[in-house]
C-alpha cells in the first residue's frame, strides 16, 4: 500500500532530522543554541508520535502528543526566563 | 493525491530546517530556521495525516487541535528564546541591530 510506505518514510525522515539537530544540542557553542536545538527536537518528537499513532491505528497517542507540546511550551518559556535572570553573571 | 504533496512538502521543510540549524552562523539565524521551518513542516505533515487516515471525526478534530496548538505555541516560544538570548548577552553578527536602537 502506497500510503503506508509514505507514512513509514516520513517516520524515518523525522528520525534522521532529529539526529542531525542532536549535534547542535551536544556541541552548541552557547546556551541559547542548545535551547533552540531542544525546542526543535521536541516539536519533531510530537510529529513522530502523531505519525506513529496513524501507522499503528492507536489514536489515544494523539492526546500524549498534545500534552507533550504543552509541556514543551512551558519548558521553553521557563528556560527563556532563566536566561534573562542569568544576564550579566557570566 | 494532495496529501502526498503535503507530506513531501513537510518532509522537505523539516530537512532544510535541520540543515539551517546545523549550518547557520548565529543564534538568531538558527532560531529563524528552526521556528519558521519547523512550524510549517509540522503543520504540513499533520494536515497530510488528517487527509490520509480513515478514522472517526473526533480523531480528526484532535489532529486539528494539535495543528492549531503548534501554530500558536511554537512562534511564542521562539520569540521568548530570542528575547532571553539577547538579554543573556549573545550579540547578533549583523550590521543593523534594531533591538539595540530601540532599547538603549
Amino acid at each position: 500500500m502506497a500510503q503506508e510506505s509514505l507514512l513509514v518514510s516520513a517516520f524515518y525522515v523525522l528520525i534522521f532530522t532529529a539526529l542531525l539537530v542532536t549535534y547542535r544540542v551536544l556541541r552548541g557553542p552557547t546556551l541559547p543554541d542548545r535551547i533552540v536545538g531542544l525546542n526543535t527536537i521536541t516539536t519533531k518528537v510530537v510529529v513522530i508520535i502523531a505519525v506513529v499513532s496513524v501507522i499503528r491505528r492507536e489514536y489515544y497517542l494523539i492526546d500524549l502528543a498534545i500534552v507533550l507540546l504543552m509541556v514543551n511550551s512551558v519548558g521553553g518559556l521557563i528556560l527563556a526566563k532563566y536566561m534573562e535572570r542569568r544576564a550579566g553573571h557570566d | 493525491m494532495i496529501e502526498v504533496f503535503l507530506m513531501l512538502f513537510g518532509e522537505a521543510v523539516m530537512v532544510f530546517g535541520a540543515l539551517g540549524i546545523l549550518r547557520f552562523p548565529d543564534v538568531y539565524t538558527r532560531l529563524h530556521a528552526a521556528s519558521k521551518c519547523d512550524t510549517g513542516g509540522a503543520m504540513g505533515i499533520i494536515l497530510a495525516l488528517i487527509l490520509i487516515m480513515d478514522a472517526p471525526a473526533v480523531v480528526r478534530a484532535k489532529f486539528l487541535v494539535l495543528a492549531f496548538l503548534i501554530a500558536m505555541i511554537n512562534p511564542m516560544v521562539s520569540h521568548a528564546i530570542a528575547r532571553g538570548a539577547y538579554k543573556y548577552g549573545v550579540k547578533p553578527k549583523v550590521v543593523v541591530d534594531m533591538y539595540a536602537w530601540d532599547n538603549p
